[in-house]
This record gives structure tokens, sequence and C-alpha cells, in this order.
């Protein structure tokens, strides 16, 4: 190799050494760090570290907690692609088919500004509405004649997730219309237009030229969607901290229970290792599917 | 959902790697021993995590420290502030990453031996100890809460206890009188709901308010050697008859005086100390460390509180005389290379006069300084509450630092899944047994 050669191939090593740097401390190292620690019992009190090999991952096969947050986990993941990705690929195509662009531009403003509030404020925002006593929902059941539907939405095992997933969808839904709506500006008019030709009516139109044409976007919010879904913690920590009884705790607040409350870091680090795992899998199993799915025109 | 998902998770896997930094076979047990004979130096950063952020406690250690700090210029006081909730947390951040302040806050109990047991916390026995002339300012009692082995490691700032509070004129509206046994107590309720009142306001939204109860109702319950032995997992069978029979009391009170019922998981516990402030329930069980925020002007009066302990249950097998409370305070790191300039430090905070202030409103944190609790200088309720405490031949310590974390978690996830119906008494006690074998 010329010398020329192997001094530019160095130059640009060296460009992106500072971030290959950065990346390595501070994303794939604490991985490694992190598989370490699920192999230990750690007591932080004496600093004391025994190694146990796979002792911390036979644990979490016998404990309810984590399969029911998985399990948690896997309904929100159900429950989002329904809302977050059809739902909202439903309803850009229905905001984009709105003739006024000025409209158009107001009813995506409206959509999306939940999800402009944070996690954490719309969590606060919603336990209240939640609150037995004072909670609008409640008031709002009784003023209605539905007295027997008022109850302790975040307070009971049989309610309380329903309730925290029913309010990720309402901060999330309108920041995936707002993708969607700009997936579907970017299909070409022509089509449409063509297809309006042809005799085709908006139904037709929706399923035969805009789910084709979006299909990337949505195997990417499929990916971000259900990746995000094993990754829930502010929500479930603002609004229930994972109770009652363990019964909305997904694998995130799981893990930092195990973690912060019960003392058991090593424990923690196996639940963060099968989050990255089951993450992991799907990010790269979704890359694969979108890759031979690429739309070009 | 969004990548804020990622970042959340990133932060929380970057928070237990950061925890680990320090992680070592050694262990902070081989630590050098902080030298507190020594004359302090005043100078350099003096840091202190403390429990009291937000209003009415933050200024409390504010003025101190400014006050300190005039006294010693050299000095600067550090504060890390952190409420009730948010200082467990941050306290188990700072010991796994080595990073612990100087001086910093512990409840007695288990929460405390750990940092004893792991060699963090500084043998102030030389200090603080029996027949020392700072040991002497405070009350037996409350320095035997953090000895260990015959060593004492914690320095009391309060003390505290757990008491139902009621509402004098709904009880008066009622005409119900303060109940004497606990059947008294739970046959009250209608009247007083009759009255226009919520007998009882609860919210066990965080769990924890569930064990206050749970923790008075077992000392009543189960003999008080069974009850010792059964708090550490070693020695826990966690198999008296007592333990279902209070779960059984604890159902009872819950689905016969609170209106939420089976949905009081969903209610704030300050949700609940309004609804009492505001008049509208008759009671609230509450720590002494709360009557002064229980009344004022706007809402119930001064002289319209009363309080009660909880009330013995007839036949019960435990002990009557028990009330349950315990001391709060602070240990010194015992790797600080300030340690003897801590000790002057906390000296300061405990002096008599800055113990009454502690004690009067509008702090109300009953001091454990002998004669800072009196009738002028604190409120009545907080007095009468203290009295009490002083009074009793054994307190018994809150649930959740008491025992070891996976069983405090278990009962209170027992707890939680009674009031909700979601489990039984039989039930929640085996899953509680349960945790205490794996914890052994």
């Amino acid at each position: 190799m010329p010398v020329r050669a192997i001094r530019q191939r160095a130059l640009g090593l060296a460009w992106v050494a500072p971030a290959l740097a950065l990346v390595v401390v501070f994303v794939y190292l604490p991985l490694v760090q992190n598989f370490q620690f699920s192999t230990l019992k750690w007591d932080i009190y004496s600093g004391t570290q025994e190694y146990v090999g796979l002792d911390n991952y036979r644990k979490l096969v016998d404990d309810p907690v984590f399969w029911s947050s998985l399990g948690n986990n896997v309904l929100y993941a159900v429950v989002s692609i329904v809302f977050q990705v059809f739902g909202a690929l439903l309803l850009a195509a229905l905001i984009e088919g709105v003739r006024s662009e000025r409209w158009q531009r107001g009813l995506r403003a409206v959509y999306f500004i939940p999800s402009a509030i944070s996690m954490t404020v719309a969590g606060l925002l919603f336990y209240f509405i939640y609150e037995p006593n004072l909670g609008p929902l409640n008031h709002l059941l009784r003023a209605i004649g539905l007295d027997g539907l008022a109850q302790a939405w975040l307070g009971q095992e049989s309610t309380a997730m329903s309730a925290i997933i029913a309010m990720s969808q309402w901060q999330g839904f309108g920041y995936s219309t707002l993708l969607f709506a700009v997936a579907i500006q970017r299909i070409p008019r022509e089509i449409y237009g063509a297809a309006a030709i042809d005799g085709t009516g908006p139904v037709r139109r929706f399923f035969h030229v805009t789910v084709p044409l979006v299909r990337e976007m949505t195997g990417l919010m499929m990916m971000v969607t259900v990746s995000g879904a094993f990754q829930v913690f502010n929500e479930v920590m603002v609004m229930t901290s994972g109770g009652p009884d363990n019964s909305s705790q997904v694998l995130g607040t799981w893990l930092y229970r195990s973690g912060f409350v019960r003392n058991n870091f090593g424990y923690a680090a196996a639940i963060a290792t099968v989050i990255f795992v089951i993450t992991l899998g799907i990010a790269v199993g979704q890359m694969w599917v979108t890759r031979r799915r690429r739309v070009e025109w | 959902m969004r990548p804020r998902a990622m970042t959340s998770f990133a932060a929380l896997l970057g928070t237990l790697a950061l925890a680990g930094c320090s992680g070592g076979g050694d262990g902070a047990a081989k630590a050098p021993a902080a030298d507190l004979s020594a004359t302090p130096d005043f100078s350099g950063t003096l840091s202190v995590l403390t429990k009291f952020a937000g209003d009415p406690l933050q200024p409390y250690f504010e003025d101190l420290a400014a006050a300190y700090q005039k006294k010693h210029p050299g000095v600067k006081v550090e504060l890390i502030q952190e409420t009730d909730q948010s200082v467990k947390d941050k306290t188990k951040t700072l010991t796994a990453s080595d990073a612990l302040p100087d001086v910093f806050f512990t409840w007695s109990g288990n929460w405390a031996e750990n940092f004893v047991r792991g060699g963090r916390a500084a043998d102030l026995s030389k200090v603080i100890g029996p027949g020392t002339e700072w040991g002497g300012t405070f009350s037996p009692g409350s320095l035997s809460a953090f000895a260990y082995d015959g060593k004492y490691y914690g320095i009391p700032l309060y003390g505290n206890g757990k008491f139902m509070g009621y509402n004098k004129t709904a009880f008066d509206k009622a005409g119900v009188k303060v109940p004497g046994t606990f059947e008294e107590l739970v046959g009250s309720c209608a009247a007083l709901r009759k009255a226009g009142y919520e007998p009882i306001a609860f919210g066990n939204k965080d769990g924890w308010p569930a064990l206050h109860y749970l923790q008075q109702l077992f000392a009543y319950d189960v003999p008080a050697d069974v009850l010792q032995a059964d708090f550490s997992p070693k020695t826990a069978k966690l198999d008296n008859p007592g333990y279902v029979t209070a779960l059984n009391r604890f159902k009872t009170l819950v689905d016969t005086c609170t209106d939420t019922g089976k949905g009081t998981n969903g209610v704030l516990y300050s949700s609940a100390q309004q609804a009492f402030h505001d008049g509208k329930a008759a009671m609230y069980y509450q720590e002494v460390l709360e009557f002064d925020n229980a009344t004022d002007k706007n809402g119930l009066k001064a002289d319209d509180f009363g309080i009660f302990q909880l009330p013995v249950p007839q036949n019960a097998a435990g002990d009557p005389k028990t009330i349950e409370g315990a001391p709060e305070g602070y240990l010194i790191n015992a790797r600080s290379p300030r340690a003897a300039l801590a000790v002057d430090f906390m000296k300061f905070v405990t002096s008599t006069q800055n113990a009454r202030t502690l004690s009067a409103p509008p702090y109300g944190q009953p001091s454990t300084v002998v004669g800072a609790v009196t009738a002028e200088t604190s409120s009545k309720a907080v007095y009468e509450g203290m009295e009490q405490v002083n009074k009793a031949p054994r307190l018994a310590a809150w649930l959740d630092t008491v025992t070891v974390p996976e069983v405090a978690d278990a009962w209170l996830a027992g707890g939680e899944a009674l009031i909700s119906g979601g489990s039984t008494p039989d039930k929640v006690l085996a899953s509680v047994r349960e945790a205490s074998e794996s914890a052994k």
C-alpha cells in the first residue's frame, strides 16, 4: 500500500478515534461491566464481591415477579404497536387527506403537543387524573352515571398496568403520527393522482398506496416502539413504583427495585443483561427485515 | 415510543455501572479508622447528607451551616439535602461508589447496621458513649438505638413515634370517645361516617404507610422475643399465629374505617394527611414529626388536635406497652479525613439551643437532647407524644428499616396485596417467610 494511502487511513482513524474511545468507554465498557456484575453477589456496604457464576440468572428463572414484569413489557409492546404504529399511521393518513393545509398543520400540532410533555410530568398529571377521590376521571364517570366504573385505577392489581399503558399511548401517539405524516408527505403526489384516475377510493388508496410506500417508516417505528417497550421506566416509577403487590412492575423497575431497594445489585445486573439481549435481538431482527423492504422511487 | 426510553435505560445501566466502579474485593471494612480524638482542623469542606429537603425543614441545616461557617470562617459546609424517599437511593449510590459524605443521615435498625457491618460508620463510643460529656446530653434510649456489639455509632438527632391523630370536634359530633381497645376503634367508625367524616384517612401509594400499622399490630399480637428473632433471617421462623391475627385486624381496619378501602393503594400519603388537615377525616395515623404540620390556622386547629396510641386489641399476645417508633440520626464516615471536624459540627448541631430550635415549630422534630422538648418550647401534641415515647418500655422500630431489605420489601408488597384484596394473610406471611429464607 502506498505511503500516502496509509497516511490517509491513519489520518481517518485519528479523526474517528476520540468518538470511538467515547463509545467504547461509555457504551461498550458498561455493558461488559454489567455482565461481570451479574455474576457477582455484591455487598455495597462492605464492598465485598463474591463470584456466584450464573446463580443470578437461575434465580431469574424462578422469580415470579421477573416473569410478570416481562409479561407487562410484552403487553406494553403489543398495545404500543396497535396504537403508536398502526393507529398513528391511520391518523397520519387522515390528517394528510385533509384538503386545507392550515387544518393539517393545526391537527399535527394538536396531536403532537402531548409528546412535548416530559414523561415524568405526564405521569404525575395522570396520577392526579386517576386519583380515586379527587381525580377528574372518577368525577366524570360519576357525573355521567357510571359510578360503578369509578375505581382506584392505579391502586388495584387489575387496572394499574392498563392505566399506565393508556397514559403512555396518549403521550407517544402524536410523535408517531408526526413521523408517519412526514413519510406520507414524501410519497409522490402523482402516484395518488394515478390511483384516483384508476377509480380507487380513499380506503383502497390507503391500503394499496400509502401502507406499502411507508413500510420503511412502519418497520422503523415497530423497532423503536418494541425496543422502547422493553425499556419502560419513568412512567411506572412515577405512577405506581411497580405496585400494588408488584403488579405493574416492568423489567426496568424490577431491576431498579432489586438493586436500590433490595440491595441485590448482582441480580439487578442480571435483569439488565436480559433487557439488553431482548432489545438487541429486536433491533437486529427489525434491521434485517427493513433492509429487505427498502422503498425506492 | 421514543428514544427517551433508551436514554432512561442507559442512565439506569450507567448508574449500576457507576455504582460498581469502585467495587473491589478489599471492601470498606479495611478502611483506616477515623481519628476522632484529633484536634479539628477548621479548614476545608465538610460534606453533610441530610433528610431535610423541602419545606419546612430545609432551612434548619442551612441556618446551622451558615452559623458554623461564621464561627469557623475556614470551613465550608456542603449540604446535600434529600427527602425521606430520595435519601435512600442517594445513600446507596454514594455507598456503592465509595463517595459517602463526611456526615450522613441514617435510620436506626438494619439500615444503620449495614454501614456498621461494612466498616463505613465511625465508632463514636469514645466521644458519644455513656459516661462521655457529649453522650450525657442525649437520652440513653436514643443512643442505644445506634449501638451495635456494645459500641456507639450514631448521633441521634430526633426521636419519633407513631400515634393516631384525631379531630376532637369530629369525635364530639359523632359522640365518640377516644377508643380504649382496637375493637372500640373499629366500632367507632360507623358513627364517625354517619357524622359526615371519613373515619380514618389512609394513603398507601408508597407502600410503607401500611407497614407502620402492621408493625404496631405485630408488637401487640406477637410476643416481643419472637418478633425480635423474626427480624433477622438467620433466626426467623415467622410462624407465630399472631402475625395472621394482626394482618386480619389490619384488613378489618382498612375495610371498615377508610372510605378508600381496596383503593387505598392509589392514594398518596400526603393526600390523606391533607384530608385530615382539612377536617374531612376524623383520624389519621401519623408520626410525631408530622404533628406540627397537621394543624394550622387554615385547617384543623391545634386545640382540636388530639393523639392516642393505636389501641391494643383485646387478648393480644404481645406487648401492649410497645410504641412503634425509633430515633433518627447521623453517622460519621469512617473514612473521612475530617472526622474530628465532623464530630465538632455535630456537637454544634446538637447543642441545647439548636436542639430546642429543632423541637419547636415550624420544624417540630423532637430532639433527643435531654431538656430540648419542653411544654414551653414544643407544641402540646409533640410534647405529649414524646412523653409517651419516652415512657414506653420498648420501641418497635419501623418495619421497613428494622429487617433486611428483601424481607421488608416482601412485607411492603404483602401490605398492598392485603389492602387490594389480592392476597390473604396466610399467603402474605408465606411470601415473607420465603423472602426471609432467601435472604439467609
